[in-house]
């Protein structure tokens, strides 16, 4: 089953809330819509679902149009943030409620119910109401519903955002697993980026109602379309430089700062004409050195963050903060100096609109 | 001390409650000689059913009950099937220009003035349609009398139930009627309750427009009968002490089989931990 979301629009009075969406899901994929809050990722999710009207643009689930279909005709499950479940049903008639709606008769009902929650082990908490359920217990429950009556597809919103860290991760896997068994398309939103590499076959970024870019985690992480997605994806975020190309010089120079610069980036600087550019550099891309190295840059430290298994350098150049990845053995105070070194090849350059080069 | 003193306080305020109800029943079952003998017959006096037959085999209290019945149910039964649709709708859409919340206060308006006010035009209204001394009259008037209360109390009700829950229903396949029906209403079943209750005191206990409307048996209520035996030739206390305790029961026995909804907090636990 794939869904696909053609210049869709919607507009909340004279706010765009998404705006000229486009987007092509293809049957049995996993996609993420990531973005911070506002970017539109949920009003998205529910315009899928018939839950909102699109101002303009087209929804299409199997390439039939749904725009003007009912949510009860669209035959797709939700998954709700708050996990939406019946209060006044037992579980087992929560998962029941999608299959009894459809008036299926209740023996079949009953053997649905009863494969589902074996499924998702809840069996033992199918005659218990949901007030006496913990908040991972309730996850299950909401995907039992969703799951039990086989739709054209599953829509996520932000499933695991209400549950405590350890629990998340671990429902993260299931639910990717549960997702790879069903082989059901599925649309998960989410702010968490980790949530949306680890699950997404493919990301789709969102920001102020626009996509950024929708493409395989790792092809985000490593060629981030712009400089949002480079600053929204990755943690600790990636540090931003500001500076100009000096063609002259073969440089890339600010008031810190002059490091050379490959023939191939040379290239196309010259041909885009611009010598405002912002360089991109992941923290895993800076190497750090208590050492004085030659040809490296001095620093000093800043503060350093203990991971155990990796040490973020926290460092300072005059006025400018930069965040280094090294490894968890490293030591450093506060006040030390410190030499740095950019591996530039794995640089990131934006133009001043904030587009990859 | 202060124990004592509360005690106190609580056996005088369920005195001035009671005693009123006692004194009535007590009335209803007294001989006449017996009723207003100084000093008062509190405990022993020979009791008799002679009011109640007065009353209900004699007299037509019996007709006066039932039409109050019909007359209480049936107003409470419309308003708050027409009331909790309308609050439905005014707690889920918004209407352009903020009309939802001017509807709402438009609807709440129409209890801004003194019944009195009405009394006349609606005499003239149900003398015009050929409805005065029917049931049917004061089932249409204590219907829209109940109706701006019901909205404004499921309104407040159905605004705490979380949306995400019938969003979950219609995207699980019922209807938005199926989903008010199976998801909703159950959920404020304590709400309508309550508001059940109170129309149905309110009409029960009506006197101005039962007043103005029905001068016949054939629609008469109960406190339009009861206040009727006050005449000029004599009060006739035990038929009306002997009628006002039947008139009590109803309402009480309503009460009581809804009581358990009016306590039941269902809503624990719908959303998030």
């Amino acid at each position: 089953m794939s869904i696909a979301l053609h210049r869709l629009t919607k507009s909340f009075g004279a706010s765009r809330v998404v705006d000229d969406l486009s987007l092509q899901i293809d049957d049995g994929e996993f996609a993420v819509l990531l973005g911070p809050s506002g970017c539109g990722k949920t009003t998205t999710l529910r315009m899928i679902a018939g839950l909102e009207s699109a101002t303009s643009g087209d929804i299409l689930i199997d390439g039939e149009r749904v725009n003007d279909l009912p949510p009860q005709r669209r035959d797709v499950a939700m998954v709700f943030q708050s996990y939406a479940l019946y209060p006044h049903m037992t579980v087992a008639e929560n998962v029941a409620y999608p299959l009894r709606v459809r008036k299926i008769d209740r023996d079949q009902i009953n053997q649905q119910v009863q494969r589902t929650a074996a499924m998702l082990e809840i069996k033992a908490l199918l005659d218990r109401r949901p007030r006496d359920l913990s908040g991972g217990e309730r996850q299950r429950v909401a995907l039992a519903r969703a799951i039990v009556r086989h739709p054209r597809a599953f829509l996520m919103d932000e499933p695991l955002s209400n549950l405590d860290a350890k629990l998340r991760l671990q429902m993260r896997a299931e639910l990717k697993h549960l997702q790879q068994q069903l082989g059901t398309t599925t649309v998960y939103v989410t702010h968490d980026q980790a949530e949306a590499m680890t699950l997404g076959h493919r990301v789709a970024v969102m920001n102020q109602g626009k996509l950024q870019q929708f493409d395989a985690p790792l092809t985000i992480y490593n060629e981030p379309a712009n400089r949002f997605v480079a600053g929204f994806v990755g943690s600790p975020t990636m540090n931003f430089l500001e500076g100009e190309i000096d063609l002259a010089g073969r440089r890339f120079v600010n008031s810190q700062f002059a490091l050379p610069l490959s023939e191939s980036h040379l290239d196309r600087f010259q041909r885009m004409g611009t010598k405002q550019v912002t360089m991109g550099m992941r923290p895993e891309h800076i190497s750090v050195s208590l050492g004085e190295q030659s040809g490296w840059q001095p620093a000093s430290v800043y503060v350093t963050e203990l991971m155990g298994n990796e040490t973020f350098v926290i460092l300072e150049i005059d006025t400018t903060i930069l965040v280094a990845r090294a490894p968890g053995e490293f030591r450093a105070e506060t006040g030390d100096r410190a030499w740095i070194s950019f591996d530039l090849a794995r640089a990131h350059w934006f133009d001043p609109a904030g587009r990859r080069i | 001390m202060k124990k004592i003193a509360k005690y106190f306080v609580l056996l005088f305020s369920l005195a001035a409650a009671l005693l009123p109800v006692y004194w009535l029943i007590t009335i209803s079952f007294k001989h006449e000689v017996d009723q207003f003998a100084v000093p008062p017959k509190w405990f022993w006096f020979t009791p008799t059913l002679e009011h109640y037959a007065d009353a209900f085999v004699t007299r037509s209290f019996g007709q006066y009950l039932l039409n109050s019945l019909f007359v209480a149910f049936a107003s409470t039964a419309c308003a708050v099937v027409i009331g909790t649709l309308a609050a439905y709708a005014l707690a889920r859409f918004r209407l352009p220009a903020n009309l939802d919340q001017r509807l709402a206060l438009w609807i709440l308006s129409t209890r801004m003035f003194p019944a009195i006010v009405t009394a006349v035009p609606l005499f003239v209204i149900m003398r015009d349609l050929r409805l005065v001394n029917t049931r049917l009259s004061l089932i249409v008037v204590y219907t829209g009398f109940n109706l701006p209360f019901v909205v404004w109390m499921m309104r407040g009700f159905f605004a705490e139930i979380p949306r995400d829950l019938e969003e979950a229903a219609m995207v699980d396949g019922d209807s938005r009627l199926g989903a008010l029906r199976r998801v909703v209403l159950p959920l404020v079943t304590p709400g309508l309750a309550a508001t059940a209750v109170f129309c149905l005191i309110v009409s029960w206990n009506e006197f101005l427009f039962g007043l103005v409307l029905t001068q016949t048996d054939a629609a008469m209520t109960l406190p339009v009968g009861i206040a009727g035996r006050v005449t000029q030739y004599g009060i006739k206390w035990g038929a009306m002490s002997a009628a006002a305790v039947v008139a009590m029961i109803p309402i009480l026995a309503f009460a009581m089989s809804v009581q358990k909804y009016l306590v039941r907090g269902l809503s624990l636990g719908a959303v998030k931990g």
